[in-house]
């Protein structure tokens, strides 16, 4: 028996830019040691002839901190992770963060920006469902490189082989979670929601280009949730961009490095104030999750997993080295909201993005193929309706539903 | 229930003039790559490579995105377009088609030259407003 489960008829993603786990979640250990952020002993050394290590600070500020935009391409990534170690038998310490800032200003005391993070009360709207609901203390980026590959990877479970910015799909041989969902018997309902035509979609041009029905704008969101007419599974994307409407000025609120953070706070909590105010509370999931790092320090070395079917060339990698898509990328934050999760619930298993259309597959679904090598072993956060249910992997475990869920002025 | 409390941005956070990201970028590159898929008429005519900040990129995308959902809009119109018993399906592809020329040139020219500005001025009364 597990009556939220049985009620889960809709599942919403949020994705947000360019934030890691320790500089956004960090500071909660202090307050649940289970939570695996910032604690003593944790530094990475600076640039200086007697590389004098920089701890973590609690002095994240919401803008103009981090510019230039750290540095998040693959060979980037590369030194983040290995700490500028290149040969064969390295090991991954997550000592490269300041060293790969530095290379960009050239600046010593700017590069130890790198190592900042938020206390708790500065993302009241972060920290409260993190603490509230279910909190994941590894959840990686998929690749260790960019956002469009990475967000592949939320649509596609694979990034066809790209490590990089430049994703044209041709052809490609796995649907999206989409197409998969749209075409199946009996047909299932999806929608990419974005924010206005103004900031339009991310990476997902070429089901833009075919299949614009899929989409929808934030409005339409808020709409269908007030109307209870959520799809199945929905993904909402942030504002991206400051522009002027037909409305007014908006403002960027993918928290994406130099953008506000506190924009993206009010986003992911107009968002789950949406849900929540809904008639289908009761049966809607949202997950929130970053779909990489930034560039930003991090302490969790990101392990080793099923190599795809693709290999990104050494060229490609930009390191000399190929990638076999066997490790995954750098931590991110990531949090499951349901009435039907017990408060303060800590997650420690292993997922990335490939998750994300592993769970939607098997919950909707079932079995299904053909799925790319690292989404058919990627772990699920909803277990599927269907069959037993192990409580020990069921987040939605309450036998009754939650009445005490925060709400923000929103 | 516990209601909290989210800080406002400063107005100051917002700028259109700040430099594209690699991400905006990225899209655009993307966008760029579907405008050129595009029936001629709905492509924006912006040169990408000198779109400097946020608010031009944000214009543009804007532009592509709309024009991507027009064409496609325009597409199921044209598929749901009731033909007529008795008429062949070819007749309504002619509506798309060329104009017919004439020994005098195209209908269209001859169309645009009776209601040329000058051929106007010279029927309205001197001091009337158009």
């Amino acid at each position: 028996m597990a009556p939220g489960l049985d009620r889960l008829k809709h599942i919403v993603v949020l994705m947000m830019e360019n934030r890691s786990f320790d500089h956004m979640l960090g500071g909660l250990t202090a307050k649940n040691p289970k939570i695996d952020g910032i604690k003593p002993g944790l530094s990475n050394p600076d640039t200086s002839p007697a590389a004098k290590p920089v701890s973590p600070q609690p002095l994240a500020d919401f803008q103009g901190q981090l510019d230039p935009d750290p540095d998040h391409h693959f060979p980037a990534v590369d030194l983040q992770i290995f700490g500028g170690d290149t040969s064969p038998t390295r090991v991954a310490n997550m000592q490269g963060f300041v060293k790969s800032y530095f290379n960009q200003r050239r600046d010593l005391k700017h590069s130890q920006k790198i190592m900042y993070y938020f206390p708790p009360e500065k993302l009241p709207v972060l920290t409260t469902l993190a603490t509230e609901f279910a909190v994941f203390n590894r959840w990686f980026a998929s690749i260790p490189g960019p956002t469009i590959c990475n967000r592949a990877f939320a649509h596609y479970g694979t990034s066809f082989g790209r490590v990089d910015m430049n994703l044209l799909y041709v052809n490609e041989p796995f649907k999206s979670i989409y197409n998969r969902l749209i075409s199946a018997h009996p047909k299932h309902t999806a929608k990419l929601y974005y924010y206005d035509t103004t900031s339009s979609t991310m990476e997902i041009t070429n089901l833009l280009q075919y299949q614009p029905e899929l989409f929808g704008t934030y409005p339409q969101f808020l709409e269908d949730c007030r109307k209870g007419a959520l799809p199945e599974y929905s993904f909402v994307e942030p504002n991206y961009n400051d522009h002027d409407t037909d409305g007014g000025e908006e403002i960027a609120n993918d928290q994406h490095p130099d953008h506000d953070v506190q924009a993206g706070e009010l986003y992911i909590a107009s968002v789950y104030n949406a849900i929540k105010k809904s008639p289908l509370w009761p049966n809607t999931a949202l997950l929130i999750v970053y779909d990489e790092h930034g560039g930003i320090y991090d302490h969790v070395v990101p392990p080793a997993c099923t190599t795809d079917k693709f290999t990104a060339s050494a060229n490609a990698t930009g390191t000399g080295m190929p990638f076999a898509f066997d490790r995954l990328g750098v931590r991110v934050p990531a949090i499951l909201v349901s009435p039907w999760i017990s408060r303060g619930t800590v997650v420690d298993r292993v997922f990335d993005h490939a998750s994300i259309p592993a769970t939607i597959t098997k919950f909707f679904l079932g079995d299904y193929s053909p799925r790319s090598p690292r989404e058919t072993s990627a772990d699920i956060f909803i277990e599927p309706q269907a069959g037993p249910v192990d409580p020990a992997r069921n987040l939605l475990s309450l036998d009754t539903m939650r009445t005490d869920c925060p709400e923000f002025d929103v | 229930m516990t209601l909290i409390h989210v800080p406002r941005p400063p107005k100051s956070a917002r700028d259109p003039n700040r430099p594209v990201n690699a991400l905006l970028k990225a899209q655009i590159q993307y966008l760029q790559d579907a405008e050129l898929k595009l029936p001629f008429r709905q492509r924006t005519n912006i040169y990408v490579n000198a779109i400097k900040t946020e608010g031009e990129a944000a214009r543009y995308i804007r532009r592509v995105t709309e024009a991507i959902h027009q064409a496609h809009e325009a597409a199921a119109r044209k598929r749901k377009r009731p033909v007529q018993e008795g008429v062949i399906n070819i007749a309504a592809a002619a509506d798309d088609g060329p104009r017919k020329r004439t020994s005098r040139g195209t209908t269209a020219r001859k169309k645009a030259k009776k209601t040329s500005p000058k051929t106007a001025r010279k029927k309205s009364k001197p001091g009337r407003k158009e």
